[in-house]
């Protein structure tokens, strides 16, 4: 058992202790060492300077150890099927987890998208700078593979930063999510696609926020002003549903969504009921568009006032406003693009 | 907001299928043309069409967020639905949509025909300009008078056949893709 444990210290020490000082592994040995300073300094409160530099020193010596040990060893990690050496990609991730994601807040969609560039940059340097620091021209036969290595690598950074506009879109227009997209020739969505999927649109909250500020002006206020306002609602309305888009939660979305000034329709026995309707006029997936609809009954009851009265006399009655609006969130409705539109004429 | 797992996939099939189409198409004509070997107007062309797509990522994606509201929706609406919304400005949308493939028509001609000149002349088998330089230093005022008046010189006529062939490279590539996008539509319409 001994020896066992003899054997494996001189296997450990021959492939972590270097030959000679200029070499893979001294770096690695560093790397090991500013970390291991870093961990001690943390005890302290007033060391985090110096952990932070030993740190950032460690990644640094880290990310250089793995470039040396990649392109000058026998370890080179090549393409399938081609003498095509993506050592260079293995090293740009490190350092782009060194750069972007080894902070407090990591920025994942830097690192990933200078992730390419960054890689190639590592790929041509030895082309450009020798081993003593001296600048030189790539040599003929390497240029082809150079421009084609950035050419392509410019077009897996145009994908990547293409495929994060489309994320950039989903978050700034959430809406746009209640579609599907299968027949898009550019996305593919992975969505789990169950039933029960709730698609909550901006548009039932900006619904829900109407009714809750109508409620606010119109409830026990005097019928007769109640009936100014239904009659000049369209500009009361306006300005409400300004106010509510403003304070969306994806504000960028307000340019899609149209509060509809809604006719008012007299109840049987008396008041009136108000049809909210938001519509969605910006993208959609087939040849329906997205509305949604609340509705609200604005009753006028009659209240005792307050006031003294000679005892023999009958107490004045006047009419103050009731408003009582649907419980429920507003949900999402596809109606035919064209029925709406005659419907509108 | 979390992430959505949206990912341009579809997109990527495309690209490397409208790239493998330019490349089959614009390498032979090439090859007739200019006279390469096999492998070298396959690497050109190769060379020239990845040029010609990162300039055109470059456009639309410094194009894209500069854009106004009604644009960057009709963006979004084909790029996410694969449709325009047609109610409001129909004739304004095809106007653009020949514009635009007139503009990248004429942007990638002139990619590819700086990028072929650029390689050519990295490999050194460029030889107009050099031809050219050195024949007018020899010949006099009257002599050039003359050849001017005679019509072009050899350099010119080169000059003038390389750049023909590079056009008629990208118009056969643009003809071949605009059959497939075509013949897509077709049956995508069919499906639905």
């Amino acid at each position: 058992m001994p020896e066992f444990f003899d054997d494996l210290q001189k296997q450990a020490r021959a492939l972590l202790w270097p030959d000679q000082y200029f070499a893979w592994q001294t770096l690695l040995l560093l790397s090991l060492f500013s970390l291991l300073i870093a961990a001690l300094l943390e005890a302290p409160e007033d060391g985090s300077f110096a952990i932070s530099t030993l740190t950032t020193l460690s990644w640094i010596f880290f990310t250089c150890a793995v470039w040396w040990a990649l392109s000058k060893n026998e370890t080179e990690i090549k393409l399938p099927g081609a003498d095509y050496s993506i050592s260079a990609w293995v090293t740009g991730a490190v350092f782009c987890t060194f750069l972007f994601l080894s902070r407090e807040e990591p920025h994942w969609r830097w690192a990933i998208c200078t992730w390419p560039l960054i890689s190639t940059t590592i790929k041509a340097l030895p082309h450009f700078i020798t081993w003593e620091l001296e600048p030189h021209w790539p040599k003929k036969k390497d240029q082809p593979m150079l421009v084609m290595t950035l050419l392509i690598n410019l077009i897996l950074t145009s994908w990547i930063v293409f495929s994060f506009r489309v994320q950039d879109w989903v978050e700034n227009y959430p809406s746009l999510l209640a579609n599907d997209f299968d027949n898009s020739s550019f996305v593919t969505d992975f969505r789990v696609d169950s039933p029960d999927r709730q698609i909550e649109t901006q548009g039932g909250r900006l619904l829900d926020n109407t009714a809750d500020a109508i409620y606010k002006e119109l409830n026990d206020q005097p019928w007769y002003q109640t009936e100014r306002w239904l009659y000049t609602r369209q500009d009361r309305l306006e300005a409400i549903s300004q106010d509510m888009v403003g304070a969306f939660s994806a504000p960028e979305e307000q340019v899609f969504w149209r509060m509809q000034v809604p006719d008012l329709k007299r109840l049987p026995d008396e008041g009136y009921l108000l049809t909210l309707r938001a519509n969605w006029v910006g993208p959609v997936a087939g040849a329906q568009q997205m509305q949604l609809e609340k509705t609200c009954k604005i009753l006028p009851i009659d209240k005792v006032r307050s006031v003294e009265v000679k005892p023999n006399e009958e107490p004045p009655v006047s009419t103050f406003t009731e408003v009582r609006c649907d419980e429920k969130s507003p949900e999402v409705q596809w109606s035919d693009l064209r029925q709406r539109v005659t419907g509108g004429e | 907001m979390d992430y959505q797992p949206i990912l341009p996939l579809r997109m990527i099939a495309f690209q490397i299928l409208f790239l493998l189409v330019a490349l089959a198409v614009e390498s032979s004509i090439l090859r007739q043309r200019l006279r390469f070997g096999f492998k070298t107007s396959v690497q050109y062309t190769l060379a020239i069409n990845l040029a010609a797509i990162v300039v055109g990522w470059t456009a639309f994606l410094v194009i894209e967020p500069l854009s106004p509201m009604e644009i960057k929706s009709q963006m979004i609406s084909y790029i996410l639905f694969d449709r325009l919304s047609l109610n409001n400005w129909s004739a304004q949308i095809g106007a653009t949509i020949c514009a635009i493939g007139l503009a990248s028509f004429l942007v990638t001609f002139f990619v590819k025909l700086k990028g072929l000149e650029l390689i050519m002349r990295a490999d050194g088998i460029w030889k107009l300009e050099e031809e050219d330089s050195r024949a007018s230093k020899r010949i006099t005022r009257d002599e050039r008078y003359a050849r001017a008046r005679q019509g072009k010189s050899d350099a010119q006529q080169a000059l003038s056949e390389f750049m023909d062939a590079v056009i008629q490279a990208n118009a056969a590539s643009f003809s071949a893709i605009s059959l497939l996008l075509l013949l897509r539509f077709l049956v995508t319409r069919e499906a639905a």
